[in-house]
């Protein structure tokens, strides 16, 4: 028996090391891609001039001392404020509405076409319009964005509100309680994980349309560094804001799921999926 | 048991709609008669199907019946209009099902208090008694766990103490302990008695195991197929305290069990 | 969890045919309602800020039989469709490719997931800065937004493929180029199915919105250019415009789901 156990012992561990061996080996690989590309980056900008390409170490000093001066990041908190506000305005009508409506189904229904409708419309069209409204300010922008998130948190909250567990309710109403009672402690915490979805595929579509409207029309925020950069012909400029741009895009992502992790630390694990990106 | 019976159920009958204008459905429960007294712990036995959630649905207000009455105390239950239903009959009734039906996003305390909560009723004496019976029934330490974090039998505990932590006058139970192993259903069994002893609630008990209806009730009705009716009554006369684990060598048992056997079908 | 819809418990007590006509006749009363509004506004607001629906009406039959709006609109979706074409192509092409090679695959994906994170309309100025003003640009930045669904929805399709399948194929012979044809190209069909009724109005939008930065036609450029010269009733009619034609396509892709998907088993995880 101990020599079985013994030998089973030595393959589970050779097995651990040789997954272990492969983990290495895949982080050894990813690195070897990131100096590759950041070689071939180098050798484009040697071979066609940093004009057009930029260069890695150009890009890396002008992103530090946008960074130190402040004026990178005035410019990325001026994006990421219109993105958030625009995203608060939007999303919470949009989850309150279905709650709100829950016990009128025919205004659900009723609405349900021109939510559709709102969700398949092109809401990013509308830029020049709140731009016109609006004017080139932080207004416009909040408004776009808020359009955007609106319909797609709406769906969400929606389903979070239908997906109800007649068997929670009808046990809370036998000990007592009342509508609101159910609302508050079954209807809206079940809601919650689909809540978050929403607020999850939302997120990025908030940083796109703000970059959008500020590449039309702004004089602050990281979209209008990108066409100052476009209009100066400073390569190294436009990157330094993409660059930004896609920092702020993390944060934002890690803010929803670090969020999502508090306040849902009461699901079981396992819930995967599948996103198409912006 | 002096008095008249706490609860009274007169022909009653149940049949679910049908949809689509088909020949009428089968009756689930027809013509079904029974009483509890006060302080008396009823147990219902049936085989799988005879309508037994039914039973206890209709009794506790969840659903309508097609017919016969529920007297709650002489007090007649409206039970064939939806719109009229009161779950639970203002938490005199208390129910506690099949499934767990904790909140996931609660952990086990805030379960428990759940209804003490939604009625108002969260005092330091009312949180007192809610912490006895988590411990009495060794969830202590488990307090602030989530459901998905403890096991099957720790979830049934605290359906469990969830009803008895606001007290209903009767308390209704649908097979409770069905999904559990044997030894952990032998464990609630006992918690149970011995929670009912400090207390002397009413309880139905519904079950389809004939030994567990022996251990635990005073009395024993044996429920027929659908549609269902009253088959069988029969007097447990074993002495309380009872001793579950040794219940089978009790002289009383054999002969109890095979009568009660040959009636359920 | 058992989804219930007892939220949506509609009242009891009246026929269905009832609840039917009710909401009919609230949506259409709804419509009526914006469209009032809409006319309000306009009067109120001023011919500037809120275009009256009226004048918009007219500007749109105007223009379309000058020509001139069909013009933009066949601009628009021709600039979709050739991206939606080469996002395809691309999406497609390259998760088949990379499974030859997994260690490059595993090597490269953290990367490829990163640049999900870089909003593509950001670009557009680059790319104009390295393509020039006519439709390199756009067509770039059209086939990126339809690449990365369609890439994504291609490969998790790939990597969920039944190794059984597989196994079974290579057993009775087949050559890789067939398994990756019957076995591999049909199991991942609903998957791509679902990102491409994600991604081809977003081309349409995509192109549009190209518009706004870059070029002298199509939707996007009507919008935009009415826009700089307060034209504000051509603003409106390019969004009536582009809105309608985006919900045309989604409409059609909706019904021709419905009508291939019937073979299908349902299964609600293969909606991305």
């Amino acid at each position: 028996m101990a020599i079985l156990g013994d030998e089973r012992k030595s393959a589970r561990v050779a097995l651990w090391s040789s997954r272990a061996a492969a983990r290495l080996r895949a982080r050894g690989d990813q690195i070897v891609v990131l100096l590759v590309l950041i070689a071939i980056w180098q050798t484009l900008s040697m071979t066609l001039g940093a004009y057009w390409v930029g260069s890695p170490w150009g890009v890396l000093t002008r992103f530090t001392a946008g960074i130190l001066d402040g004026e990178l990041l005035r410019n990325a908190s001026y994006t990421a404020a219109e993105a958030a506000l625009g995203f608060l305005l939007g999303a919470l009508p949009a989850a309150a509405l279905p709650f709100a409506l829950r016990r009128l189904p025919i205004a659900t229904a009723i609405l349900d076409p021109f939510m559709v409708g709102g969700y398949g419309a092109p809401k990013l069209a509308l830029a020049p319009l709140f731009i016109l409204w609006f004017g080139i300010g932080i207004e416009s922008k909040i408004a776009l964005v808020a359009v955007t998130v609106f319909f797609i948190v709406y769906f969400s909250a929606l389903a979070g509100v239908r997906a109800l567990d007649a068997r929670l309710v009808r046990m809370a109403q036998v000990v007592g309680a009342s509508e609101r009672d159910v609302a508050r402690h079954i209807v809206f915490p079940g809601a919650v994980p689909y809540i978050f979805t929403g607020l999850r595929i939302a997120m990025p579509y908030s940083i796109g349309g703000a970059v959008i409207a500020e590449l039309i029309s702004a004089n602050r925020g990281l979209g209008y560094l990108v066409q100052l950069g476009a209009m100066n012909f400073d390569t190294t400029g436009i990157f330094v804001a993409l660059v930004a741009t896609t920092l702020i895009v993390f944060l934002g992502n890690w803010s929803v799921n670090a969020a999502e992790r508090r306040l849902l630390r009461w699901r079981p694990p396992a819930d995967l999926t599948v996103e198409t990106g912006t | 048991m002096p008095g008249q019976p706490l609860l009274e159920v007169r022909d009653l009958s149940k049949r679910f709609a049908m949809r689509g204008g088909r020949e009428p459905s089968p009756w689930i429960i027809q013509d079904l008669s029974f009483s509890v007294a006060d302080g008396e712990f009823l147990t219902i036995i049936g085989p799988s199907g005879a309508g037994k959630t039914t039973l206890l649905n209709v009794i506790a207000q969840i659903d309508t019946a097609s017919g016969g009455e529920v007297r709650y105390q002489s007090e007649v239950a409206p039970l064939g209009d939806a719109k009229a239903l009161n779950p639970g009959l203002s938490c005199r009734i208390g129910y506690v099902t099949q499934e767990d039906n904790l909140l996931p996003w609660r952990t086990t305390i805030e379960n428990v208090l759940f209804p003490l909560n939604v009625q108002r009723r969260l005092n330091p004496e009312t949180r007192a008694r809610a912490e006895m019976l988590i411990r009495t029934v060794g969830l202590a330490g488990f307090e602030h766990h989530y459901p998905h974090e403890l096991s099957g039998g720790m979830r049934k505990r605290a359906s469990l103490i969830r009803t008895l932590a606001y007290d209903p006058p009767i308390i209704l139970m649908d097979e409770p302990f069905g999904a559990l192993d044997a030894q952990t259903r032998l464990h609630l069994q006992e918690d149970l008695l011995r929670l009912w002893n400090l207390g002397r609630k009413t309880i139905v008990f519904v079950t389809h195991d004939i030994a567990e209806a022996i251990a635990l009730g005073d009395r024993t009705l044996v429920l027929s197929r659908t549609p269902s009716r009253i088959a069988g009554e029969h007097v447990i006369t074993i002495p309380r305290p009872r001793d579950i684990r040794g219940l089978m060598s009790h002289p009383e048992f054999g002969a109890t069990y095979e009568r009660i056997r040959a009636q359920v079908q | 969890m058992t989804v219930h819809d007892s939220a949506l418990d509609l009242p009891q007590g009246g026929p269905i045919k009832w609840r039917r006509h009710a909401v009919t006749a609230g949506r259409v009363a709804l419509a009526v309602a914006l469209v009032l509004a809409w006319k309000i506004g306009a009067d109120v607001a001023g011919p500037l800020y809120i275009a009256d629906p009226l004048k918009v009406l007219q500007r749109i039959v105007d223009d379309t039989l000058s020509g001139s709006l069909v013009r933009h609109t066949y601009v628009t979706l021709r600039l979709a469709t050739i991206g939606f074409a080469l996002g395809c192509l691309f999406g497609i092409a390259l998760p088949f490719l990379l499974r030859r090679l997994p260690r490059l695959t595993n090597a490269v994906e953290p990367y490829i997931m990163a640049s999900v994170g870089i909003p593509k309309y950001a670009l557009v100025p680059l790319f104009i800065l390295w393509f020039g003003i006519d439709d390199a640009p756009k067509l770039w930045l059209v086939g990126l937004l339809v690449f990365y669904p369609v890439f994504i929805a291609v490969f998790a399709g790939i990597r969920n493929v039944d190794r059984a399948l597989i196994n079974m194929a290579r057993v009775v012979g087949a050559s890789e180029a067939t398994i990756a044809r019957e076995v591999i190209w049909n199991s991942l069909l609903p998957f791509f199915f679902a990102a491409l009724k994600i991604a081809l109005p977003r081309a349409v939008s995509a192109a549009i919105i190209g518009e706004f930065l870059v070029g002298n036609e199509g939707l996007g450029y009507l919008i935009e250019h009415s826009r700089q010269n307060f034209d504000t009733t051509g603003v409106f009619e390019g969004i009536v415009v582009a809105t309608a034609l985006v919900l045309v396509i989604n409409a059609v892709l909706v019904a021709v789901d419905r009508r291939y998907s019937a073979w299908r088993p349902t299964d609600r995880q293969m909606e991305l």
